[in-house]
């Protein structure tokens, strides 16, 4: 019997010991699996066409000209409908397209266009676009399509986005463990923060 | 999560507030720049319940009913606590027949007894002095709720949203949606108004500057008509709140207050229950009314 829990201490043990081991030397977790499902929008809104590098045929708009809101608030927002109007109605080569005729639909009918959302975090979860714009774009200095991309994923080279990344709690976690720059100019790191009530409010 | 990276977060999470020697709280060691912190004063509180109310509005908690309250499920998390003066008989006129008044949440101890005895960690210390409720995380003991000795948690007994439909259409569209809607299972507490405090922190980190006092008032405070709540950052002395508690010679780290160590000093600051050492967060004034005595 003795032998028996001996030899039993020793396998728990062992498979602790394993465990936690394997557990350091996981892969990214931006695999393949976590590519969430495609979501089928109103409007195939091309995302490369946009956004994209010009060599891509893009416009290297930034993020921000149409989800304008995180840099100042917690959601980055879906642009309005004038917002693509804004720019579309002086765009006369493109207005006989499918998607643009659908806008132009949208529109003559003033209706807004019910895009469906794509980064759908439980409703337990506050997480904030003002602070990680902030601290990553403005104080850092880093390129947007790179800050907006670590949770986004690469959305510059797709067609309507789709979630690249597991966007979980451990996901966040582990990006918060690590130490990052407080500034460009500085060689000061800190790291996220660690408490429960700043997302789960 | 690995085993060891398991152990390691929790023993820091215990470990957010050092302790001295003596296992007092260390205040040299304190993490944060921000301590929040209230002080009430009840010679100026009325008992009107306004501060209850606008709790009820900003935390979307549910009014659950005459029948539900006589077995004690109340949800407020701000109530007004009566004690009457029985020499001057228990009267229906209030104040002037010897009634006196207690505004009465989540003290937000800094060594809080909640937090020790949640089985699953749902209840812990944050950074900037608070004693957080995960309602994600929480399995519905109701441990903490037990061992609370100001017995400010409350507990969801029902599925209030949906099975109880306490906000029927149109009054869903009331909620504050900063905060999550609680379902059955899972416990409550004030949280000093976090969905403001941490806006106003936001705001200032983007502005790159302290939280002062005008960024952040709590619901109750704001609705207060005689203005008997102040609420701030206890660790910026040019706050309201540190000026009052500095007045009053009220110590965070203490357990017995100068009013009480010395007679005859005209100071009113005191916290309830110091005694059990749970160093909580708010402070109350004594009432001097002539007419209370």
């Amino acid at each position: 019997m003795k032998c028996f829990l001996r030899s039993l201490t020793l396998l728990v043990g062992l498979f602790f010991y394993a465990s936690s081991h394997a557990a350091d030397a996981l892969p990214t977790l931006t695999t393949p699996d976590d590519v969430g499902p495609v979501i089928e929008q109103p409007i195939e809104f091309p995302h490369f066409r946009h956004a994209g590098d010009a060599k891509d045929g893009g416009m290297q708009i930034n993020c921000m000209y149409c989800h304008t809101y995180a840099r100042r608030s917690m959601v980055a927002g879906i642009p309005p409908i004038q917002k693509c109007i804004g720019c579309h109605q002086s765009i006369e080569s493109v207005r006989d397209k499918p998607r643009i005729q659908k806008l132009f639909e949208y529109w003559d009918a003033k209706k807004a266009i019910p895009w469906k959302k794509v980064h759908d975090l439980p409703d337990f979860v506050r997480f904030n676009h003002e602070r990680h714009i902030q601290r990553f774009y403005f104080q850092q200095d880093r390129p947007y399509q790179e800050v907006c991309g670590y949770c986004h994923g690469n959305v510059k080279a797709m067609t309507v986005a789709q979630r690249q990344k597991p966007i979980t709690m451990g996901w966040c976690a582990s990006c918060h463990q690590k130490d990052h720059l407080v500034s460009a100019n500085s060689s000061k790191t800190g790291h996220g923060p660690n408490d429960c009530f700043t997302c789960h409010k | 999560m690995s085993v060891s990276n398991l152990l390691e977060n929790w023993s820091k999470f215990r470990h957010t507030h050092p302790v001295d020697d003596k296992g007092y709280p260390d205040w040299e060691a304190y993490p944060s720049d921000i301590k929040w912190a209230m002080a009430i004063d009840l010679d100026a509180c009325t008992g009107c319940n306004a501060c209850s109310v606008a709790c009820y509005a900003e935390n979307n908690l549910p009014v659950v009913g005459k029948e539900k309250y006589s077995h004690g499920q109340a949800m407020h998390w701000m109530r007004i606590e009566r004690y009457w003066d029985e020499s001057a008989g228990v009267g229906e006129f209030g104040a002037d027949k010897g009634a006196r008044f207690l505004p009465m949440m989540c003290q937000q101890c800094e060594a809080a007894p909640c937090e020790t005895v949640c089985p699953v960690g749902a209840t812990n210390h944050t950074e900037d002095g608070l004693n957080s409720q995960i309602y994600n995380r929480c399995i519905g003991s109701r441990y903490c709720s037990a061992n609370c000795p100001y017995k400010v948690r409350y507990f969801n007994w029902y599925n209030y949203p949906e099975q109880e439909k306490v906000w029927p259409e149109p009054l869903n569209q009331q909620l504050n949606p900063d905060l999550t809607v609680r379902t059955k299972g899972v416990m409550e507490k004030c949280t000093f108004c976090k969905q403001r405090t941490y806006t106003a922190r936001n705001n200032a980190k983007t502005e790159g500057r302290q939280v002062q006092d005008s960024d952040v008032q709590t619901a109750c405070q704001e609705a207060c008509p005689v203005g008997a709540i102040t609420f701030g950052n206890l660790h910026n002395p040019e706050s309201q709140v540190a000026k009052q508690w500095q007045s009053q010679q009220v110590d965070l780290t203490k357990e017995v207050q100068e009013k009480d160590e010395k007679e005859g000093n005209r100071l009113r600051g005191y916290r309830i229950l110091e005694e059990l050492r749970p160093y909580p967060s708010v402070m109350y004034l004594e009432r001097v009314r002539e007419s209370a005595v």
